[in-house]
This record gives structure tokens, sequence and C-alpha cells, in this order.
């Protein structure tokens, strides 16, 4: 296969830039701040439910996207297939969601 | 087809080099998407059945939020320790991704042992796998999202074991890259265990 | 390349042993359909005797009880233990040649994936000598499952049974997309793919998203059973609604999982022999993958009758009608194709010819059950029966001999006997219409499914004889099948690479059976029907894209049936609540995963002088 022409560089860590640890503690940061909203929005307890129900699966689904994105490489070059997979997976779970909730109490 | 020299500089990426190496990372990410689903069926049995609690106790009174916090918080920076090796891992520094990894599946042990405390105050208060339809599927979810924590504390360990003995190859570098969309994929899943079984069961 | 695998010598094994630690994608293609074979043959005969059971009223040919664990055992044989190992042996053969890899990108799990198969199927088929069967229908509904009504060890043979058979199931969908995706050969995009391997990629996709519902809806069931759980115990807030959900989320992309493989094995054979290019090959493409989006989203039109209320029923008639549309897109397609075609009526093209009006009468039938109200007049009736069969049968299966008979000789290397073919078509065809055409009517005039007997002169009397005949015919038909491979298999190995003359894309330019390395070298796609585009250029072969060298092969392993014989161990621990003897066998399991961890595989190589040497496979 190609790999081959690999191996003729030495150290190969001066031609391709390594990504620095700055935007893994961001997310960090990012996922620790969403957290905590979701915990106080409960802990407080003074929001009326419907409205701590919002803030939950809003601040859920964020946190996932950003660790999707930044902590699984799925916003990097080749991730096509992977991408196809978890938004086809994300919604066959919808769909059963939708069902758990609305179809077996009615 | 893949015999890239194992005693030769390692490429950039080395997770990648190898058709054997693209290969495991797609398959795995395709695994996932089927893991997706099996956590989402586990959710929606658990939503379908979460109210019905019989004569157990009811998820307000069960449910200590600064446990689940703790275990919350724990799991989060192990995400973020593996993320930490996988940076190593491009920079070829063999040493600290041990050591990153090391610290992940300490992190992960830890977050078993409160799990395993959680669910023994439970037991003893009268919440065990027959007494309600909402304690079985509760189990059940978190119980199979434990069995992957446990599941890739041994897995992390057998790597940070061959990596010691084999060092890092073309071989070897898939398998820290893929354990670790793994050790991600366990915390994006108790995102979703925290919100919906815990704090959704606070709320009521 | 370096000679660095050199320096690790491979065990190669001969006679069994070769068969037992394959991880060759041709020969566990083979397994996969002896393991199938088998299984239709087991299948085929509970089909046998309930149809002697049934052939007169009040006949008590078999016990009730021995009828409904005959009916069980038949549908759920067939689905997983017949229909869908013949599907992977005609993967497992076929997708690798088509898209010029020399095999799929994980053969070990490939391997593992037909081991685990194959201990799930026998693990379930014991249960005929335990002397507890499962007899709560093929959909194992609670609360007839449930530990309640159903407390010997029937349904917890079903439930272990299916579990390991999955786990190969999924194995083998995530192993096939990851090749589709991954091992083409240079130039071969996606939309140059065979309509074969586009099924497979689709189906595979549908294996991965479908089977881990099952995984789940068999994990509640089976904690209900042995762990007191109340996922579907009423009694104590658990909803026997859950497990319809659950069974069907899964079901229903299970029925387009058997029947787009038979669709991409009919659009090879239609184009092949009226050698033509495939109508409407994008169309195509988009209506498969349409078919298997919608297929996801129709689950609840098996649960008319549950009483989902009226917008629920409403929205899923609907989307259950506009699978209509790719379906019909692809059966004037396949017509268009004959159209004007110079066919060649062999016996895989009459399977492929017939299967159109069969599998045709089978839709329309799905579009009527599709209205929910008139459901509430088919629902659990001989309709609904026939329906399926007239899919699964005269589409799936119709279908997989028309791919049997295709691709034999690639397989085996001798080309089945035209003659008894056609015989065994015309027995099978004619038995099949007979057995299921009355049923349709039997159904409408309000017999029952699943009942043992029945009283005369209600109007089912002559229908039932008929139907039954109509299964000895298919029986028969079997038998000359089966007669057909073993006069074959004493011919000689004669099939040349291209039997039929008129193939049309890479698994014709290569040797049949070809060598175990499949492809000396790779060759280089210049467009959709590879090998036919070369053939009218007048090229005698493929360009190669690579040069000749030393080719990299996987090493033979035991661990893929170690493992499978721990989970089938696993499952009777499991079973009879000897946790000593689960855990054991899920030990043995896991320690072979570990060395398979531990101890990289390096293979060998084979040198161009050994390839000279020509066909060993």
């Amino acid at each position: 296969m190609s790999s081959n022409h690999h191996s003729s560089h030495d150290e190969t860590t001066t031609r391709h830039r390594v990504e620095g640890p700055k935007k893994h503690i961001v997310t960090f940061v990012l996922s620790l701040v969403l957290t905590l909203i979701a915990f106080a929005a409960v802990a407080s307890g003074e929001i009326n439910t419907a409205f701590t129900y919002i803030i939950l699966v809003g601040m859920a689904v964020v946190q996932v996207f950003v660790q999707l994105s930044f902590w699984m490489h799925m916003k990097d070059k080749g991730h096509l297939f992977p991408t196809i997979g978890i938004i086809f997976g994300i919604i066959v779970v919808f769909t059963m969601v939708i069902m758990a909730e609305y179809w077996v109490w009615w | 087809m893949s015999s890239h020299d194992l005693n030769g500089p390692l490429p950039h990426e080395p997770e990648r080099a190898t058709l054997e190496g693209r290969n495991k990372i797609l398959g795995f990410w395709l695994f996932l998407g089927a893991e997706t689903v099996l956590f989402g069926t586990l959710f929606s049995s658990y939503l379908a059945l979460r109210h019905n609690t019989g004569d157990g106790p009811t998820p307000n009174e069960l449910f200590q939020l600064p446990t689940v916090f703790l275990a919350t918080m724990i799991l989060l920076t192990s995400s973020l320790m593996s993320v930490f090796a996988v940076q190593s891992l491009h920079q070829k520094k063999v040493k600290p991704m041990i050591g990153w990894l090391l610290i992940t599946i300490l992190l992960g042990l830890g977050f078993l042992g409160l799990e395993i405390y959680e669910f023994t105050e439970y037991i003893h208060e009268g919440h065990q796998m027959p007494t309600s339809a909402f304690s079985s599927s509760f189990y059940t979810l978190v119980g199979f999202h434990g069995a992957h924590v446990a599941f890739g504390v041994l897995w992390i360990g057998l790597i940070i074991l061959q990596i010691m003995k084999k060092g890092l190859t073309v071989v070897t570098a898939p398998k820290v890259y893929v354990s670790a969309i793994y050790w991600h994929f366990i915390d994006v899943v108790w995102v979703f265990i925290f919100t919906v079984v815990y704090l959704m069961g606070k709320v009521g | 390349m370096t000679a660095h695998a050199h320096a690790h010598p491979v065990k190669r094994y001969r006679g069994l042993m070769d068969w037992l630690t394959t991880v060759d994608h041709k020969k566990i293609g083979i397994l996969y359909l002896l393991a199938g074979a088998l299984f239709f043959l087991i299948g085929g005969l509970e089909a046998i005797l309930i149809r002697i059971q049934l052939l007169k009223p009040q006949l008590a040919v078999v016990g009730a009880d021995t009828f409904n664990e005959l009916i069980t055992m038949h549908g759920t044989t067939m689905i997983f233990l017949a229909a869908m190992p013949m599907l992977f042996a005609m993967m497992n053969a076929v997708i690798p040649l088509q898209i010029g890899a020399r095999d799929v990108a994980f053969p070990f799990l490939n391997a593992l994936g037909f081991w685990t198969f194959f201990f799930g199927g026998l693990l379930l088929n014991i249960s005929w000598f335990a002397g507890s069967v499962p007899d709560a229908g093929w959909t194992s509904y609670v609360p007839l499952a449930s530990p309640t009504y159903n407390s010997g060890h029937g349904v917890d043979y079903y439930v272990l049974g299916l579990q390991i058979a999955g786990i190969g199931t999924l194995l083998g969908g995530i192993n096939f997309m990851a090749t589709i995706i991954n091992m083409r050969a240079p130039g071969l995009s996606f939309m140059r793919l065979p309509m074969f391997t586009w099924a497979i990629f689709i189906t595979s996709a549908l294996i991965v998203f479908a089977f881990p519902v099952l995984t789940v809806g068999l994990v509640a069931l089976m904690f209900d059973r042995l762990f007191q759980a109340n996922f579907f115990e009423t009694a104590n807030g658990g909803s026997t609604v859950l497990w319809e959900h659950v069974f069907w989320v899964f079901g229903h992309p299970e029925v387009y999982i058997l029947i787009l493989p038979a669709f991409g094995i009919i659009s090879e054979v239609v184009s092949t022999f009226s050698r033509k290019r495939l109508f409407g090959y994008s169309s195509m493409v988009f209506a498969t993958i349409l078919i298997a989006f919608l297929g996801f989203m129709v689950w609840a039109h098996h649960m008319f009758t549950t009483g989902l209320g009226p917008v629920a029923n409403g929205l899923f008639s609907i989307a259950t009608m506009l699978i209509a549309i790719p379906t019909g897109v692809k059966i004037f397609n396949w017509l268009f194709t004959l159209w004007g075609g110079s066919i060649r009526f062999t016996t895989a093209a009459l399977f492929g010819i017939g299967f159109i009006p069969t599998f045709t009468m089978g839709g329309v039938t799905g579009v009527m059950l599709a209205v929910a109200p008139a459901d509430y007049q088919y629902h659990d009736t001989y309709f609904v029966v026939a329906h399926f069969h007239y899919v699964i049968v005269g589409g799936l299966i119709n279908g997989i001999f028309a791919g049997l008979f295709y691709w034999w000789p690639k397989m085996f290397g001798r080309t089945l006997n035209e003659t008894l073919g056609k015989w065994f078509f015309w027995t099978f065809y004619i038995g099949f219409h007979m057995t299921f055409f009355v049923q349709h009517f039997l159904g409408l005039i309000g017999m029952p499914r699943r009942v043992w007997t029945y009283l005369p002169n209600q109007g089912f009397d002559t229908m039932n004889f008929i139907s039954t005949i109509g299964a000895f015919l298919m029986g028969i038909g079997t038998i000359m099948l089966i007669v057909n491979v073993i006069i074959t298999s004493f011919k000689p190995k004669n099939a040349t690479n291209d039997p039929w003359e008129d193939g049309r894309s890479l698994e014709w330019t290569i040797p049949s059976p070809p060598p175990e390395y499949n492809f000396k070298q790779i060759p280089l796609v210049r467009g959709y029907d590879a090998w036919w585009k070369e053939k009218m250029e007048g090229h005698k072969e493929m360009t190669p894209s690579e040069p000749v060298g030393p080719i990299h092969m996987p090493s033979p392993s035991f661990l893929p049936l170690i493992m499978s014989i721990g989970l089938f161990i696993a499952g009777f621990g499991f079973m009879y609540d000897k946790l000593f003897v689960a855990i054991g066998g899920i030990a043995v399991t896991l320690i072979c995963m570990l060395l398979r961890s531990v101890f990289d595989d390096h293979g060998f190589h084979i040198s161009e002088e050994e390839q000279e040497k020509g066909v060993h496979a």
C-alpha cells in the first residue's frame, strides 16, 4: 500500500502541526459549565418543571455535540461515515423515544 | 499490504498509517453507531417505565445529587485525560501517554467504586431489580453503562501493558486511539444518564 | 515491502482443521451455506409437519403443544438460522470479489460471526432434545412468553440462542460495511458498485442499527425470566406493549434485511441474463436507500390492533404505503432491464424472472395490510401468513436460489445441472403458489393463523388440502436441488472464469473457484459493469492497478470457534441457573479476546512463485 513513503521522512513532528491542548481544555470547561447549569437548574428547585426539562435537554444536547466534535474528532476530515452512522443512530433513537413517551401508555 | 516497517520512525498519525488501522477505526465507529441504538433502546424502555415505581421508592426519594455530581465530574475529567493520551500519541511521547492512560483508568475505577456504593445504598433502601418496573429498567440502563466502564478499564489496562511491552507501533497506535474514542463515548452516554435518569428523576 | 512477516512462520492446517480455523471469506461463505442449508431443511421439515397437521379438519397428527412449538421453531429457524446465513453465505462468497478485494476488512471477526451464529442456532435447536421447546411464536409476545405463563425453559432457549446468534449477525454487518467503504479497488467509486454490493451495503447498515434493539429486547426478556425483573410484568408496572414496540422496531428492519439482498441478487441476475445494463442504476440505488430509511419508520403497522389510536395508526399507515413507491421503482427497473434484452432462460434467470410477479403480489397484499381499518379484518388470519410467505419465500428464497445457481460455479468451480435445475424451479414455484395463494382466501373467509386444527364444513377444507399438497411439491423440489448438488459435486471442476459468458462484474475476471488471495493483482476499475466494459472494448482481462508481488494474508485461528463455544456454554449456565457455568463460559470468551489482543497476528506472505503454482482454495 501507499503507506511506505512516510518512513522516508525523519521525525515528522516538524512537518505536521500537532494540535495543542487548548481546544480540549476549552471543551472541558464548556462541558463543566453546561453540567453545572443543568445541576443548578434542578438543585435550585425554583424553575418550573417544563422549563427545567427544556434546560436539561438543551444542556445535554450541546454538551454531547461539543464532545463528539472535539474529543471524538468528528469535526476532523475523513469522518463522513462516522457522522452518517451517528446521525442515523440518533434518528432511530429519536423515533424510539417518541414511541416510549407517547405510544406505550396512551 | 500492511507490513509497515515496525522498526522505522513512526509516521504522522500512526493510527491511520495502515489499512488495518483505518479499518479498525472505521469499524469501531460503526460499532458505536450500533451502541447508540443499544443505549437508545435502554433509554426508551427506562422512559416508558420510569413512573411505575409500585411499592418501591420513587426516583425523587432515591437519588442523591451530590454523589451523581461527583461521579459526573470524575468521568468528565477522565474523558479529558484520555484526549490528552491521544495528543501524546500524536506527538509520539510514549511515557506521558501511558501516564494519561493510567489516570484515565484510575478515574474510571473511582467512578465504578462510586456506582457500586450507590447501588448498595439503593438495595438497602429496598430498591432492587424485582421491586418495580422503574427499578428493573433503572438497573439495566445504568448497569449496562457501568459494565461498559468496567470493560473499558480492563481494556485500556491491557493496552497499557501492551504499549509497555511492544512500544508504540502502527499496530498498537490504533488500539490506543480506538479505546479513547470508546471512553469518550461512555462519557457521552453518561451525559444523557445524569440528565434523563438523575436530574429528570429529581424534577419528577 | 519489507520481509518482516516472513520471520513468523504460520501453521497452516488441512482437512477439517482447515475449516474450523479458516478466516478466508470464501470458505466462511461455504460454511454459512452448509449451516444455513441444514437449518433450512430442519425448518422445512417443521413446515411439512405443520401442513400435515392442517391437511384435514380435526386431525391430531401432532399434539396442540407440539404444534405451537413447530410454528415457533419454523418461523425462528427460517428467518434467523436459514435465510440470514444463506444471505451471509452469498455476501461472503461474492462481495470481496465484486469490489476487487483480497478479503473482508476483519477476517477474524468474520469467522467469529459465523461461529457465534452457528452455536446460537445449535443452542436454539438443542431445545428439541432438552424437551422444552420455545412455543410463544417467533415474535415471542409477552405475557405468553413471560415467566408466569411460560415457566419451562423453552423461551430461555429462544432468548439465549437468538442473543448469541445476533452477536454474529451484528459483527457481520459491521464487517461488510467497513469492507465496502474501505476496501474497494482503485476506480471503483460508490456509483460504480454492482447492485448486489449496494444492496449488501445498505443491508449491513440496517443490521448495525436494528440488531442492537433486538439485543436489548432479549436482555429485558431474559432479566424478566431469570432475575425477576419487571419490564413486561404488568402487575409490577411493566408494559407488554413495550415488548411489541421493541420487537418490531427491530423486526421491521429485519424483513428489509432479508429482502434487500434478494433485490440485489435479482438485479445482477436479470441484467446478466438479459445481456443489458441494469435499467435506471442510480434510481435503484436511491430506491434501496429510501426503502431502508423508511423501513425504520413503519414498525407500528404490525401493531394496528394494539390500539395505539387513530393518529399513530394513520401515520404508520401512510409511512408504510410510501414504501410501495421505491419498491415499485425497482420492479419497473427490472422489467425495463428485461425489455428488449436477449434473454437466456437459465435456472438462475427463471428464479430471477419468477421473483418479479411473486414479490409484486406480496407487495400488493402488503399495501392492503397497511390500510389500518382493513387490517382489523386481516390481522392474525391466514391472509397475513400468505402475505409474508409471498415476500419471504416468493421474494427472498427465490432470490437466494437465483443467486445460488448464478454464483455456484464461482463458489465451487462446477456449474449446477441446468435440466434438473429447471425441474426444481417449476416444481418449487408451482408448489409455492399452490401452498400460499389459497391461504389469502383462507384468511379472508376467517381462518385464524397459528391454530392447531379447525372444524369441518366452514369452507376451509379444500383450500387447506390444496395448500398441503403444495407444501409437498416444495419439499420434492428441495430434494431435487439436493440431488442436483450431489450429482454436480461428482462432476469435474471445469468452470471457466466467466462461466455464463455474460458476466459483468469483477468476480467473473478471476478463476472459479478463486485462489485464496482472490486477485493476483488488484484490478483497476474504469466504469460501471467493470468487466463488461473491458470485454466490449476487446480486452481479455482487467488492467492491473499494482505490480505482481508477495501477497499478505491473515493467519488461520482457533479462537473464533472457542469463543463461540464459551458463549454457548454460558448460555446453558444462565438458563439452568448454574452461575459458575455461566461465568466460566464468559471467561473462556474473554480470555480468547485477551489472547487475540496480546498476540499480534503477523499473517504470512504468498510469494510470486507460489502464486504461479495456482489455484488451491
